[in-house]
């Protein structure tokens, strides 16, 4: 995962959990140290289908715009 | 289904914010050290790899930050600083913040302690159960009352009916009868009459409220001590000589000792038990006054025998309507059908009792029925008027204090121009600047109203105090939470314009130098001055009002009473019935008492009188010339006085002759009639040798119109007669005309009635101009109070005028500069801005003449002598304001003459 900071990652998990689509849990990580797990809820998963839904649509809409030829315009 | 997520979430952080926050650091320190774990298998140093680590991960603090905001709880801990802030900046100019907090605490304290008031007196219930079950029955009818003799509320309506809520016992008993809709009718007098009271041989006067035998039962009252009156205590006239008395009477005159119940007092000179003491909370059928003792209708004879003048104890008089009715409805039962069930009763017996004695029309008389959770009370009672003008008075202090907040609030975002600036320079948004802003003027406010609790607290119970009524009032969660109300609107209205106007700063301008420009804040002043405007308003109205109550005040108290008030002492006395049982021996007391008092040294003449003049009492009753064709059935007022009383009231008699002691029991019954009453009933004749009311009783004299009742009715057609001819009652009112100062008499007439009979006890000592006096409490009470918020409103008008012209001043400093440079007198100067200053005023002045115009209509009735829209005070209030608003810019204004053109120049 390529960000700008890495730090950046976590107001965005939190709005996340804020808004119920992830949940949070602690627990123990490989090397035994206390870590936080986050995991999709049930409404979250609706949320990523409906949103992965849109982003396919828009994605081929852009992908038909670029496959026009000039004869079609 | 997102917001509720979104709620509990929020929720979860503002309860475990703490552990969450926690949490948070545990988290973000996992992230950076599981990541310099991974540099450091990478091969770098353990120091390098934390440094890379935190290096990559960005500011921890500020990413925290953005944590907080993103499950919305940054707002609380900015709102946490916010306030730190605030608080710091208030402390650091503590001469602003007590100005502003002390107009503040005043205004709302002065809001508090009338509402609490108010709340009392018109809004709560009785404190009895179920109170919404209660009914009061009325009565109306079209045209003049048709019974003989009414007493208790009596009002015209505005179609010209009267009515009132006054019934006769024959009514009460026959809707008793007939109340199948009722769990039970109550009646009780509708007045609270005065009796003298002796407690362990100490005697006072005290009032008592006389009720039926079901009173106690139908409004549900549990006495706290004892037992409650009984219908069984209720039967016979004259019979059932038990109280109940009131907790204040039983707090101040047996301090709370269980040995009152069981223990016997004279009333009226008649052994009466005391059974109980009714709870706290209940102070009567009637919100804003208490009687200090209950007793059955059936000691009418003793308490209050003024009821049926000389036909004591006969209940059966249909003609004397005396008593209130109040009803608990029984449940599901309505308004509607418990008229329906009690009309055909009631049209019967007023037609058996009324028609019998010639009235016309009674079946008109038509039964009304109303809410009585409040308990009896009268429509326009003279204390919710009051209370009502009260509320608009202080109303206006507090939008006065309120627009001096918002005045010095402006002038202070003013001065922080700077400040604004540089936050908003380095990155600040408009919205914290303005909420900062806020919070602040919302802190003043907050402080502002816990301050005024004070006042308001100790506030209370003045109007109730000032105006004799005994209602307790309660400073309970709902005063707090107007209280707390009135200052969260102040704050957030009068402190969200100088907030807004904060976030309009100009970076650019508001950090260079100067703050003060000539063109700068243009709009800022307009809005101080349209403050000041309404400042200047809000005085005009409150002066206003406070010249007309003055006014009115001087007015009654130089008015003509017709009778001279200097030099009387009077005070009351009351001859036992059971030693004085005859007339004639009660006549031969008094006549003796007479001559007793007048052989004091000092004391020139003496009389008595059946009612003190100027003591809001009086009787009325027919006056009808014997020998005319069509007898007018005039109403006329009456005094029984004693033969001496127009040489010592100062009373002239105009035609004929006074009474004199020639006039005796068994000589003919002779009257005085004042011009009033001659002028209306024989406009023609002479009166004089006249009888009147079929009774032989002769017109002798013509006297002088004395004021009756009180200061503000005209002297009303007044008839006298002697005491030893119609010894009615057996007390009267001495009057004793000094020679020296008359309280110094007071011990000399003691000695003299113990001369005659140790046991009689005077009371009510006063002389006649306190008697006046204690007629114009509510008069007093407005002149004072108004008077005094006049001069605050003066006070907070001028401070405003003071500020905005002082902000205006310096503000043109420059521009005057140059002005003088070029050859400006120092009287110009002045001119130009007092000319300001006076425009300000007179602007103020107009809309506020209008304002109070308009609302001095309303105080119409309260008013005598003079028109709401007096010219004298309207032009008294408006010189003085103007005088202040130009006296208040005089020091802004010379400083501008002052102003010193080099250094004003180099000033920019």
């Amino acid at each position: 995962l390529e960000i700008h900071q890495q730090g950046s990652l976590y107001p965005a998990l939190y709005r996340l959990e804020h808004q119920g689509w992830i949940a949070s849990e602690w627990g123990e990580s490989d090397n035994n140290r206390k870590a936080k797990f986050y995991s999709l809820t049930a409404n979250g998963r609706r949320r990523l289908h409906s949103e992965t839904e849109k982003w396919n649509r828009m994605a081929s809409l852009i992908a038909s715009i670029l496959r026009t030829t000039s004869e079609q315009i | 289904m997102n917001l509720l997520a979104r709620f509990r979430s929020w929720l979860k952080w503002v309860v475990k914010g703490r552990k969450l926050e926690a949490e948070m650091e545990v988290e973000v320190g996992f992230h950076v050290e599981s990541y310099a774990a991974d540099l450091m298998r990478k091969g770098l140093s353990q120091q390098e790899a934390l440094r890379q680590a935190r290096i990559e991960f960005g500011g921890i603090e500020s990413h925290k930050d953005a944590m907080r905001a993103s499950v919305g709880v940054r707002c609380w801990a900015e709102l946490g600083s916010d306030l730190r802030y605030g608080a710091r900046m208030l402390g650091k100019s503590p001469g602003f913040t007590a100005v502003a907090v002390c107009s503040l605490a005043l205004g709302i304290g002065a809001n508090t302690a009338i509402f609490s008031t108010t709340k009392t007196i018109l809004l709560d219930s009785l404190s009895v159960p179920r109170p919404e079950q209660l009914r009061v029955l009325r009565w109306e009818f079209p045209g003049d009352q048709p019974m003989h003799s009414l007493s208790g509320d009596l009002e015209r309506t505005k179609a010209g009916a009267t009515t009132s809520s006054s019934f006769s016992y024959p009514v009460y008993e026959a809707l008793s009868q007939h109340g199948e809709t009722f769990e039970n009718l109550t009646a009780f007098e509708n007045d609270i009459p005065e009796v003298v009271a002796s407690v362990d041989g100490y005697a006072e006067s005290v009032s008592v409220q006389l009720v039926s035998g079901n009173f106690f039962s139908t409004f549900q009252v549990t006495v706290a001590q004892g037992r409650a009156l009984l219908p069984s205590d209720d039967v016979v006239a004259g019979g059932g000589s038990v109280a109940v008395i009131s907790d204040a009477y039983w707090e101040w005159r047996f301090a709370r000792s269980p040995a009152a119940i069981g223990k016997t007092i004279e009333v009226n000179h008649i052994p009466i038990t005391v059974v109980g003491v009714a709870p706290p909370s209940f102070t009567g059928p009637r919100p804003g006054s208490g009687p200090e003792m209950f007793m059955p209708l059936s000691m009418q004879p003793i308490v209050d025998p003024s009821v049926y003048e000389g036909v004591n104890g006969k209940h059966e008089d249909g003609e004397v309507w005396w008593l209130a009715v109040v009803g608990r409805l029984k449940p599901h039962a309505t308004d509607t059908q418990a008229l329906a069930s009690l009309e055909g009763g009631f049209a019967q017996v007023v037609k058996t009792t009324l028609t019998s004695k010639g009235h016309k029309d009674v079946e008109r008389l038509r039964l009304l029925i109303e809410p009585g959770n409040r308990g009896l009370e009268k429509l326009h009672n003279e204390f919710t008027e009051t209370v009502r003008v009260l509320l608009v008075v202080v109303g206006l202090v507090l939008l006065l204090a309120c627009a001096n907040l918002a005045n010095l609030l402006l002038a202070r975002s003013a001065s922080r121009k700077r400040e604004w600036s540089v936050r908003l320079a380095i990155g600040a948004q408009r919205s914290r600047i303005m909420r900062q802003a806020l919070t602040e003027s919302m802190i003043l406010a907050l402080l502002g109203g816990a301050a005024g609790l004070v006042p308001g607290y100790l506030g209370r119970n003045l109007v109730p105090r000032v105006l004799h009524q005994t209602a307790p009032v309660h400073f309970d969660w709902r005063v707090m939470a107007f209280t707390f109300a009135i200052s969260l609107l102040a704050g957030l209205v009068f402190g969200g314009f100088p907030a807004w106007q904060a976030t309009r700063t100009d970076v650019n301008s508001g950090l260079k130098d100067t703050g003060h420009t000539t063109t700068g804040g243009r709009s800022k002043a307009l809005v101080g001055r349209s403050l000041v405007v309404v400042q200047v308003c809000i005085s005009m109205v409150l002066l206003t009002g406070a010249g007309l109550f003055l006014r009115t005040l001087h007015n009654l108290m130089h008015s003509d009473r017709g009778f001279q008030s200097e030099h009387l002492l009077l005070f009351d006395l009351g001859l036992p019935e059971t030693q004085y049982k005859t007339v004639a021996s009660r006549a031969a007391m008094f006549r003796q008492l007479q001559a007793q008092i007048g052989a004091i040294p000092g004391v020139k003449i003496v009389t008595f009188s059946g009612h003190a003049l100027l003591a809001g009492s009086s009787s009325t009753t027919n006056f009808d010339p014997d020998g005319q064709k069509f007898p007018q059935h005039k109403h006329a007022w009456r005094n029984i006085v004693g033969t001496k009383f127009f040489e010592t009231m100062g009373i002239p008699i105009m035609a004929g002759r006074g009474f004199s002691d020639d006039d005796s029991e068994p000589s003919p019954k002779v009257a005085v009639i004042n011009l009033r009453l001659a002028r209306a009933l024989f406009p023609d004749e002479n009166p004089i040798g006249k009888t009147f009311n079929s009774e032989h009783i002769r017109i002798v004299g013509i006297c002088g119109d004395a004021k009756f009742r009180d200061l503000r009715m005209d002297p009303p057609p007044t008839y006298y007669t002697l005491y030893q001819q119609f010894a009615a009652g057996n007390s009267a009112t001495f009057e004793a005309k000094a020679v020296v100062d008359p309280a110094s008499l007071t011990g000399a007439i003691r000695n003299a009635v113990r001369t005659l009979d140790r046991e009689l006890p005077i009371t009510n000592v006063r002389t006649q101009d306190e008697q006046i006096d204690g007629t114009l409490r509510r008069e007093r009470l407005f002149a004072t109070l108004t008077s005094g918020f006049g001069v605050l409103a003066l006070l907070l008008a001028s401070i405003g005028i003071y500020g905005i012209m002082a902000y205006t001043v310096s503000g043109r400093t420059n521009e005057i500069g140059i002005r003088i440079a070029l050859g400006a007198q120092t009287g110009q100067v002045l001119r130009t801005v007092l000319r300001e200053a006076w425009w300000l005023a007179l602007a103020g002045v107009g809309v506020g003449l209008i304002v109070a115009l308009a609302m001095s209509r309303v105080i119409q009735s309260m008013l005598y002598g003079l028109r709401p829209t007096d010219p004298i005070t309207s032009a008294a209030a408006a010189t003085l304001l103007v005088a202040i608003a130009l006296a208040a810019s005089w020091i802004p204004a010379r400083k501008a003459a002052r102003i010193d053109p080099i250094h004003a120049l180099r000033h920019e």
